[in-house]
């Protein structure tokens, strides 16, 4: 009996072995990286339009050929909107997966604790959404492809300047994010000569905000510059609305997200700003591609961000020659001299920032979000 | 001037009819009920409910007002009941675990996000320099004749008399022939049917979302302690001191305090203004502003 027991067990064991090294075996007869994506949790619309591009260019790249004569492959893991499940996708890519190059993911709260243990692995990370200045400081093996902070604030205030704002008023989350906008904002503002007579920081999660927007009329400003996620600034515009704030005009800094969940006609003739979505011809024969695989638009600005990240990732490793990630660092470093993306030439700076990152001039007509 | 005003009434029947719900029931139950926000906060999302599957909107206020009112009975009958045996201390502790079960029942079922009415966008009434829209006004002018209902039945019925003398004295009422479980039980429905229209009224304006009783608890029981418990028209006029206390300190500019031309509180600070005014009418009158009742030594 203990004998038959055994053999059975060697059996079954041996068994499980050859079925799970199967699909292993075939894996490593491809070229991978890896994707961390919000796929589920707050952001889950922006993790899935961002996985769209990301297999719409791992369809291209193969292809095209593939890299190494090998098929190419997108490893994409669930970052469930939180730190921690990310790193564990993180850690899972890299130890188990071993590939070269992650990208991802989208809030800056994720990015930058992803972004510090990938650095730490050695292994090449690539930012496609996270606009925090602390993603500069990330470390050698992490690139940056959009535009952060620092610059977003300088294309926003000048773009406030030129509209014939003089005296503004600003409004913002009281978090990282919000303080960041509003700090930035006032800076550059205050150097073309423009003023601040009004700066609030407002608590997030309220279900009115009508003391603080009365509070702000008062001190009458030419136009309303504001930042908000889709839900407060759903009321916000609503009780501008009711209070008589529109007469002025108001300039949203990432108009999408901040009227992502207001009604159309409370939103329309709003002004503002964002992240470039797709650039030049090569962006636009990207969206018409994305539109003719998916029978819709993209449904934020991100996406070809990481678009270019995974077709640059798929070049440095072909570059590269192998999947080590230092040669495909220094790979990526060089094409980083000068590259026909989607999203404009990417062409990084020495600390591996994105130089002229592309934003956009935007204003809400009729339902939705239009160039100006 | 006229926008203070408006201000003011407006926050004041944001708690008026919870705030006079809570009073009224005290007076009987002699425990501070803490799950009574969170009855208007089931209110907000009955109505909501309700007007989402179809039903005109008077009719769901109504609706959920009753329905409201009726688990407000079985929660009297099932739990607080037994609770109050064992003193007041224990059922308000009971009140706060239930608050924190219709919280998480309600989350569960209805998640996190807050649910807006599809109400018309008008624009609003101009007065001057003021303004209020359609649905500021349809929630004051429904707030001021239910409040003005209420008041002639507890003061000009047999059973608001009724309900006033047992929340005066018990044993005294009980002795007089008056059915005082089946009053109470009266009350409690109504109490929570008021504390529901209110929650489904103020959803209105901001929708019907999870914090909504979280956010009432604090200013309404400051209100009702303001006016007496047990005193239903006290908390009214505590709501509008609060109210008040509240607008004034938003709207005042601290400007020459601080050598700027405008400088406002934060509106996070206003909580704050008006524990401050609570803490002050207490140390002067601890029963609460309208207290006329002789004390034995």
């Amino acid at each position: 009996m203990p004998f038959k027991f055994r053999s059975m067990l060697i059996s079954t064991s041996m068994f499980f072995t050859l079925a799970t090294a199967a699909p292993f075996a075939s894996a490593a007869d491809a070229v991978q990286m890896g994707a961390v994506l919000s796929l589920t949790g707050a952001n889950a619309t922006v993790g899935e339009d961002v996985r769209r591009a990301v297999k719409l260019a791992e369809d291209k790249v193969n292809a095209d050929g593939g890299v190494l004569g090998k098929p190419f492959q997108v490893l994409v893991e669930d970052s469930g909107g939180n730190p921690t499940t990310a790193i564990n996708a993180a850690r899972k890519l890299v130890s188990v997966d071993k590939v070269p190059v992650v990208i991802g993911e989208y809030s800056s709260g994720i990015s930058i604790p992803m972004g510090q243990y990938l650095v730490k692995e050695g292994v090449v990370h690539i930012n496609i959404a996270s606009t925090s200045v602390k993603i500069r400081d990330l470390g050698s093996s992490s690139f940056n492809l959009i535009g952060l902070e620092d610059k977003g604030n300088k294309f926003s205030s000048q773009d406030a300047w030129d509209l014939g704002f003089r005296n503004v008023a600003v409004l913002a989350p009281n978090n990282a994010y919000g303080q960041g906008v509003a700090h930035g904002f006032r800076a550059e503002f205050e150097k073309l000569g423009g003023r601040i007579v009004n700066e609030t920081l407002y608590t997030a999660g309220q279900s009115t905000y009508r003391r603080e927007l009365q509070q702000i009329a008062r001190s009458k400003p030419d136009a309303y510059i504001y930042t908000a996620y889709g839900q407060e600034s759903a009321v916000i515009n609503r009780e501008a609305l009711e209070l008589g704030l529109r007469e002025q005009p108001w300039y949203a800094i990432l108009l999408s997200m901040s009227l992502s969940d207001t009604p159309a006609n409370i939103a329309q003739g709003q002004l503002g700003m964002e992240v470039g979505s797709f650039v030049g011809p090569t962006g636009k024969a990207y969206a018409d591609a994305f539109a003719a695989k998916y029978k819709e638009g993209m449904k934020t600005s991100y996406t070809g961000y990481a678009y270019d990240a995974v077709l640059m990732a798929a070049k440095a490793i072909e570059k590269a020659g192998n999947t080590e990630p230092a040669a495909v660092q220094a790979a990526l470093k060089e094409l980083g001299k000068g590259y026909d993306g989607v999203t404009g030439t990417v062409a990084f700076d020495d600390g591996r920032q994105r130089l002229d990152p592309p934003y956009a001039k935007l204003k809400y007509d009729g339902g939705k979000v239009v160039p100006r | 001037m006229l926008q203070f005003l408006i201000d003011t009434l407006l926050r004041a029947t944001d708690l008026a009819l919870i705030a006079f719900g809570l009073s009224l029931v005290y007076g009987l139950v002699k425990f501070p009920n803490i799950a009574h926000v969170q009855y208007a906060m089931l209110g907000a999302y009955l109505t909501f409910g309700l007007g989402a599957a179809g039903v005109p909107l008077p009719l769901a206020l109504l609706l959920a007002a009753l329905l409201v009112g009726a688990l407000t009975l079985v929660l009297q009958r099932l739990v607080f009941q037994r609770l109050l045996k064992s003193g007041p201390a224990i059922a308000m502790i009971g009140s706060l675990a239930i608050a924190m079960l219709l919280v998480a029942l309600l989350q569960g079922s209805a998640g996190t996000f807050p649910r807006m009415f599809e109400l018309p966008l008008k624009a609003p009434i101009l007065l001057g320099d003021a303004r209020i829209t359609h649905t500021q006004l349809y929630f004051f002018a429904t707030t001021l004749v239910l409040l003005a209902a209420f008041t002639v039945a507890l003061f000009h019925t047999r059973l608001g008399r009724a309900m006033r003398a047992l929340a005066g004295n018990p044993a005294l009422a009980n002795a007089s022939g008056l059915h005082a479980a089946r009053i109470t039980l009266m009350v409690t429905f109504a109490s929570g049917s008021i504390a529901g229209l209110g929650g489904g009224l103020l959803a209105l304006s901001t929708g019907a979302h999870i914090n909504l009783g979280h956010d009432l608890l604090l200013p309404v029981f400051a209100a009702a302690i303001l006016g007496g418990l047990g005193n239903p028209m006290g908390a009214v006029a505590g709501a509008l001191l609060i109210a008040f206390t509240e607008t004034l300190v938003t709207n005042l500019n601290f400007g020459w305090l601080v050598g700027r031309e405008m400088a406002f509180l934060p509106v996070s600070y206003i909580s704050g203004a008006a524990f401050l005014i609570l803490l002050l009418a207490l140390l002067f009158k601890p029963y609460g502003l309208f207290d006329r009742e002789v004390r034995r030594v």
